[in-house]
C-alpha cells in the first residue's frame, strides 16, 4: 500500500502548505466534482421549488392588481351610473314639481271663475228676485188703490155729504190707504 | 495573538496537505475537505430556504405565498435582484430561464465559499490545539488558484456549448471572424488579426475570471494576516509592550474596517464571476457586427429605392 496517511507526519514535521501557484489538480477535481453534484441536486430539488414559488407569488401579486383595478374600474362604473340616475331623478322630481305648480296654478284659477261664475250668476238671480217682488208690490198696491178708490165712489154715491163728512172720508181713506200700505 | 506563531503570512491562505503517498504525491488538502463541507452547508441551507420561499399548501390561505424566514427571504431578494435586475437585461427571458440554475448555484456556491473564508477556523485551531497541529478543515478554497479555475472551466465549457448551440458551426466559425468574412475581400486581412484575437479570447476570458476572484480572496486575506501580524512582528523584534501594544491597536482597527471590506469583497466576487459568465454566453448569441451588418444592409436597400424613385 503505497499511501500513507500523512497527518501524523505533519505533526511531527510541522504543517506542509501547498505553494500558491503549485498546480496540484486535487483541489480543481474536487471543486469540479462537488460542483457538479450541487448543482445536479439543486437543480432538481432546489431551483425549481423557489423558482415556481417567485412566479406563483409574481402571478398571484399580478391577478390581485388586475382584479383590485377591475374592482376600481366597476365601482367608477357604478358611480358614474349612480350619478347619472340621480341626476335623472333629480330632473325628473323638478318636472314632476314644476306639472304639479302648473296643475295646481290651473285648478286654482279654474275654481277661481268658477266661483266668481257663481257669484255672479246668484248676483243676477238676487236681483231678479227682489225686481220681481218690487214689480209684484207695487202692482197689488195699484190693485188695493183702485179697490178703495171704488170703494170712495160708492160711499160718495149713495149719499149727500156735507162738508165735515167729506172731510171725514177723506181721512179715512187715507187711513186705509196708509194702513194697507203697511200690510 | 493569534497570528504570533506564523512567518509567512500567506500561510493563513495557501492549502495544507493533509494526506500523501508514501512519494510525497498529495492525495487530500485542507481545501478539498473544506469545499466539501461548505458545499453539504450550502445545499442544506438552499434546501431550507426553498422550502420557505415555496408556494404552501392552499389550505394556508394568502399565507402560502409568504416566505418565512429572514434567510429565505434573504435569499429570494437576491434571486430576484439577480434574475429580474441583473441576468433577464443581459440574457433575455429564454436564455435566463436556462441558465438561471447554473449562474445562482454558482453565485451561492462562490458566495458560500467567500464567506466561509471569513471565518477564522484556522486560527482558532492554531490558538487552541498550537500552530503545528492538523488543520482538516478551515481557509478559503475560492483563495486556490486550481478551485477558481475549476469554476472558470466550467463556465467556459457552457459559453462554448451555448455558442455552438446558438450559432452552429458555421456561424460559430463566422462569430471567431469577427463578421468580416461577409465584407468584401480586401477586408479579409484584417481577419489574421481578429481570428487569433477571438480565438485567444475564449480562454482569456475565464482565465481572467479565474484570477480575478483567487487575486481579490488572496489578496484579501493576505492582508488581514499582514495587518494581524504588525503587532506579533513587533513583538518579536524586541519592542516594548506600549510599543506593541500601539501597534497592535492600530493594525487590529485596519483589520476590522478591512474585514468589512472582505465582506463587501466576498458577495461582490461572487456576483462579478456570475454575471460575467452570464455577460460571455450573451456575446456568444448576439452579433453586433452581424446585426450592424443587417441593419447596414436594411438601411441600404430603402436609400437605393429613393434614389432610384
Amino acid at each position: 500500500m503505497p499511501l500513507l496517511l500523512a497527518a501524523e507526519e505533519a505533526v511531527e514535521h510541522g504543517v506542509e502548505h501547498v505553494g500558491v501557484m503549485d498546480a496540484n489538480w486535487l483541489p480543481a477535481v474536487t471543486a469540479l466534482v462537488v460542483f457538479l453534484i450541487a448543482f445536479g441536486f439543486l437543480y432538481v430539488k432546489v431551483w425549481p421549488q423557489i423558482v415556481k414559488g417567485l412566479d406563483d407569488r409574481q402571478r398571484k401579486i399580478r391577478q390581485e392588481i388586475d382584479t383590485a383595478e377591475d374592482a376600481r374600474e366597476q365601482a367608477k362604473a357604478a358611480l358614474a351610473e349612480y350619478e347619472r340616475e340621480l341626476a335623472s331623478a333629480r330632473d325628473e322630481a323638478n318636472q314632476m314639481i314644476a306639472r304639479a305648480k302648473i296643475g295646481a296654478q290651473a285648478a286654482a284659477q279654474e275654481l277661481r271663475s268658477r266661483n266668481e261664475a257663481e257669484l255672479a250668476e246668484l248676483k243676477q238671480r238676487a236681483a231678479r228676485e227682489i225686481e220681481s217682488a218690487k214689480r209684484s208690490a207695487i202692482s197689488e198696491l195699484h190693485a188695493e188703490a183702485a179697490t178703495l178708490a171704488a170703494d170712495i165712489a160708492t160711499k160718495i154715491l149713495q149719499r149727500e155729504i156735507s162738508a165735515e163728512d167729506q172731510q171725514r172720508l177723506i181721512d179715512d181713506s187715507l187711513r186705509e190707504l196708509t194702513s194697507a200700505r203697511h200690510r | 495573538m493569534l497570528f504570533l506563531a506564523a512567518n509567512d503570512p500567506t500561510d493563513h491562505v495557501t492549502d495544507v496537505v493533509l494526506l500523501k503517498t508514501v512519494g510525497g504525491t498529495p492525495i487530500l488538502t485542507m481545501h478539498m475537505v473544506t469545499i466539501a463541507v461548505v458545499t453539504i452547508v450550502f445545499v442544506a441551507a438552499m434546501m431550507k430556504a426553498a422550502k420557505a420561499i415555496a408556494t404552501g399548501p392552499e389550505s394556508e390561505g394568502n399565507e402560502r405565498y409568504i416566505t418565512k424566514g429572514r434567510f429565505a427571504q434573504l435569499i429570494e431578494a437576491m434571486v430576484i435582484y439577480l434574475r429580474d435586475q441583473m441576468l433577464v437585461p443581459v440574457l433575455g427571458e429564454a436564455h435566463t430561464r436556462r441558465y438561471l440554475p447554473y449562474l445562482l448555484t454558482l453565485f451561492f456556491f462562490i458566495l458560500f465559499n467567500n464567506l466561509f473564508g471569513l471565518v477564522p477556523v484556522l486560527d482558532i485551531t492554531h490558538l487552541v490545539f498550537g500552530h503545528d497541529a492538523p488543520t482538516w478543515f478551515g481557509g478559503t478554497a475560492t483563495a486556490n488558484i486550481m478551485v477558481t479555475s475549476a469554476l472558470a472551466l466550467l463556465s467556459l465549457l457552457l459559453i462554448q456549448i451555448h455558442g455552438f448551440r446558438e450559432l452552429g458551426f458555421k456561424g460559430w466559425v463566422v462569430h471567431q471572424t469577427g463578421g468580416l468574412i461577409r465584407e468584401r475581400w480586401y477586408i479579409w486581412p484584417v481577419m489574421l488579426i481578429v481570428v487569433p484575437v477571438e480565438l485567444v479570447g475564449h480562454f482569456i476570458k475565464p482565465i481572467a475570471l479565474a484570477i480575478r476572484l483567487f487575486a481579490n480572496m488572496f489578496a484579501g486575506h493576505t492582508l488581514m494576516a499582514v495587518l494581524l501580524g504588525f503587532g506579533a512582528t513587533a513583538a518579536k523584534g524586541g519592542m516594548g509592550a506600549w510599543g506593541v501594544g500601539g501597534i497592535s491597536l492600530i493594525s487590529g482597527t485596519a483589520a476590522v474596517v478591512i474585514t468589512f471590506l472582505e465582506l463587501f469583497i466576498a458577495v461582490l466576487q461572487a456576483f462579478i464571476f456570475m454575471f460575467l459568465t452570464a455577460v460571455f454566453i450573451s456575446l456568444m448569441s448576439h452579433h453586433d457586427e452581424e446585426h450592424e451588418h443587417e441593419e447596414a444592409e436594411a438601411g441600404r436597400e430603402p436609400a437605393l429605392e429613393a434614389a432610384r424613385g
